[in-house]
């Protein structure tokens, strides 16, 4: 595998929020956050960082993008076989964050000139970024006559100034329509082959699906998994499950007990049947065809996020559910401290 | 690109921005009222001030036509920059600027130029139009140094309340709350701060309001050290030798660098502390 464009080590921020005291109205704690992060972006490569409402992805890609500083923990950088640390991360990143409303009388192209001038950049070579995002028509269109998805593509553009290494993207998919998201997700194609590392924050996980490389697990302010898709799907051993579907009705599933399969699950309404299982799929489908068992449809069935998050904490769904509408943002290993900052 | 220049051409665009919105459109006329429209009124040869007084040479015209930048040209300063940042904010835009690799102070220097130049170029113009109103109403140019002073307190006192306005807008996390507390401040400098002299005269034992009372006039003009307004007044009054409210030259000219510089200070530390 290519040596890590950035690794952060032990990172944690927590937000300040305001806890007024009588004597002291403007009185900060330490509050919710991101706990214990390492993780580490590989060029040409792109993570998917999913997670509940609430789980810190924003938080996290704040801090990746140099927004929120880092109150604890490293970022390094592996350069000419060394490991740097990286002080200002917004030089090496470029940071879109979910559903900018770009609003105003500025252009297009004077929006991009001022954020260029911004790094730093005097010269202004915006046609060919303007053509890769699609919005090489609309340079001279003022910011409040774009729809939402020219909007996610300047937003896009402005991540892509100065070529960074690493982009962030922060719920990208939200406000598109399929064709949008299909243009969209064809360009961060186009971006992995030219080895920018990208990191994709999302609470659907199907939108990622056949994008993703690696995946990151986050529950309150964590990361609870870290890795290649499919070797996390092994460890949480969510991989092998199959969804098998047919006419009529199956009596009993006994048949497939001596082929070490779990079955999942299964469901009949009289004119037709589906089971789900894990394991040897061609055997299943053997032992079914020995039975006489009509087998209509066959597919593996990719796990959802409630199912990722279940498998990573070990909690039921139930569990999972009451606690993201609670505390989500408070860090589990660290719920119940709330020092003054 | 040095930060200077970076500085310098993202201030631009922000100006060139807010010069074209409508919000100025509206304002311009309320200016015109304000500059030229009071130095027409205060240069008329029959006019007569409460207590008698006539103003009769062009600095003293100008100097009641300030009247005119502090009730207008500093509301419309405050008008231009209360959503300076809120906005960005709300739309999601701040967080795309602060992801930028320029120093969040430069962004700060940024806004402030940006804004305060949007409102002094169109205040500058008519300030023009206001001396040459008071050369054809008078017959009489105001000296070089007096323009000079007369147009850097301007400049200031703009610039305080836009810094104002910033701070508000740094601090609000809704557009609402940044134009309440901008306008407040507006107001209470603008409006109340007589009430507060009057005050603190009376908790004193300064006869209220007394021009001729050595002991008012002393603590009226150590309380306007307190006010921006207060301190642009004091300002200007360097150039008029006849008043003399205790405040030396060197003490206004001290106490406009504090105001300037104690809000930029705030803004900046505002600005670092900033989350999207």
């Amino acid at each position: 595998m290519a040596e890590p464009v950035l690794t952060f080590t032990n990172v944690h921020h927590r937000h300040a929020v305001p806890a007024p005291k009588a004597w002291k109205p403007w009185a900060k704690q330490a509050g919710a956050g991101i706990h214990g992060i390492n993780l580490s972006l590989y060029p040409g490569q792109v993570l998917g960082l999913i997670g509940p409402n609430g789980a810190g992805k924003t938080t996290l890609l704040r801090v990746m993008a140099g927004v929120l500083p880092l109150r604890e923990g490293t970022v390094t950088s592996h350069e000419n076989g060394f490991d740097r640390p990286v002080h200002d991360l917004r030089y090496r990143t470029g940071h879109m964050p979910e559903q900018v409303r770009w609003q105003g009388t500025m252009t297009v192209m004077e929006i991009l000139e001022q954020l260029s001038e911004m790094r730093g950049h005097g010269d202004h070579h915006l046609g060919p970024l303007l053509t890769m995002v699609g919005l090489q028509g609309r340079s001279e269109e003022a910011l409040d006559r774009l729809s939402q998805g020219m909007r996610q593509r300047l937003s896009i553009a402005a991540a892509l100034l100065g070529s960074p290494k690493v982009l962030l993207l922060d719920e990208p998919f939200n406000g598109l329509d399929p064709v949008a998201a299909e243009a969209f997700a064809s360009l961060i194609r186009r971006l992995i082959e030219k080895g920018v590392s990208v990191v994709i924050s999302s609470h659907m996980v199907t939108q990622l699906e056949g994008l993703i490389d690696r995946i990151a697990l986050m529950h309150r302010g964590q990361l609870l998994d870290e890795g290649p898709l499919n070797e996390v799907e092994k460890r949480l051993m969510l991989d092998g499950r199959y969804r098998l579907e047919g006419p009529g009705s199956m009596t009993s599933t006994a048949f497939l007990e001596p082929l070490r399969t779990e079955i999942l699950s299964t469901a009949s309404n009289g004119d037709s049947w589906s089971l789900t299982v894990r394991g040897e799929a061609e055997a299943v489908l053997d032992a079914c065809k020995a039975q006489g068992v009509d087998v209509q449809s066959w597919a593996p069935v990719k796990p959802n996020l409630v199912e990722w998050l279940c498998a990573a904490t070990g909690m039921s769904f139930d569990d999972i559910s009451l606690d993201v509408a609670s505390s989500a943002m408070v860090p589990m290993a660290t719920a119940e401290v709330m020092e003054d900052e | 690109m040095n930060d200077l220049r970076r500085v310098l051409s993202v201030a631009r665009r922000l100006r060139k921005e807010r010069l074209s919105s409508i919000r100025l459109k509206v304002m311009l006329p309320i200016l015109v009222l304000f500059l030229p429209g009071l130095a027409w009124g205060f240069s008329d040869p029959n006019i007569v001030l409460p207590g008698g007084h006539r103003p009769d040479t062009a600095m003293e015209v100008l100097f009641y036509a300030s009247l005119g930048v502090v009730f207008g040209a500093t509301m419309c300063g405050v008008l231009m920059a209360f959503d300076g940042v809120s906005k960005d904010r709300a739309s999601g835009m701040l967080e795309v600027r602060l992801a930028q690799p320029m120093p969040r102070q430069h962004q700060a220097a940024a806004l402030v130029l940006g804004h305060a130049q949007a409102i002094l170029i169109p205040v500058y113009t008519l300030l023009l139009l206001t001396v040459a109103v008071v050369r054809f109403r008078m017959g009489e140019w105001p000296s070089l140094g007096e323009l000079v002073v007369y147009g850097l307190s301007t400049g200031l006192i703009v610039v305080w309340y836009t810094l104002f306005a910033l701070l508000a807008s740094t601090t609000a996390r809704e557009q609402g709350t940044a134009i309440a507390f901008g306008v407040g401040v507006w107001f209470f400098f603008t409006f109340l701060w007589a009430l507060v002299t009057t005050m603190v005269a009376y908790v004193s034992g300064v006869a209220v309001g007394e021009p001729n009372d050595p002991g008012w006039v002393a603590l009226e003009g150590m309380l306007d050290m307190l006010s921006p307004n207060g301190v642009y007044h004091h300002l200007l009054e360097t150039q008029l030798p006849t008043v003399d409210r205790g405040i030396a030259a060197w003490q206004a000219w001290l106490a406009a660098l504090v105001w300037t510089v104690i809000p930029w200070w705030a803004l900046h530390r505002r600005m670092e502390a900033l989350v999207p």
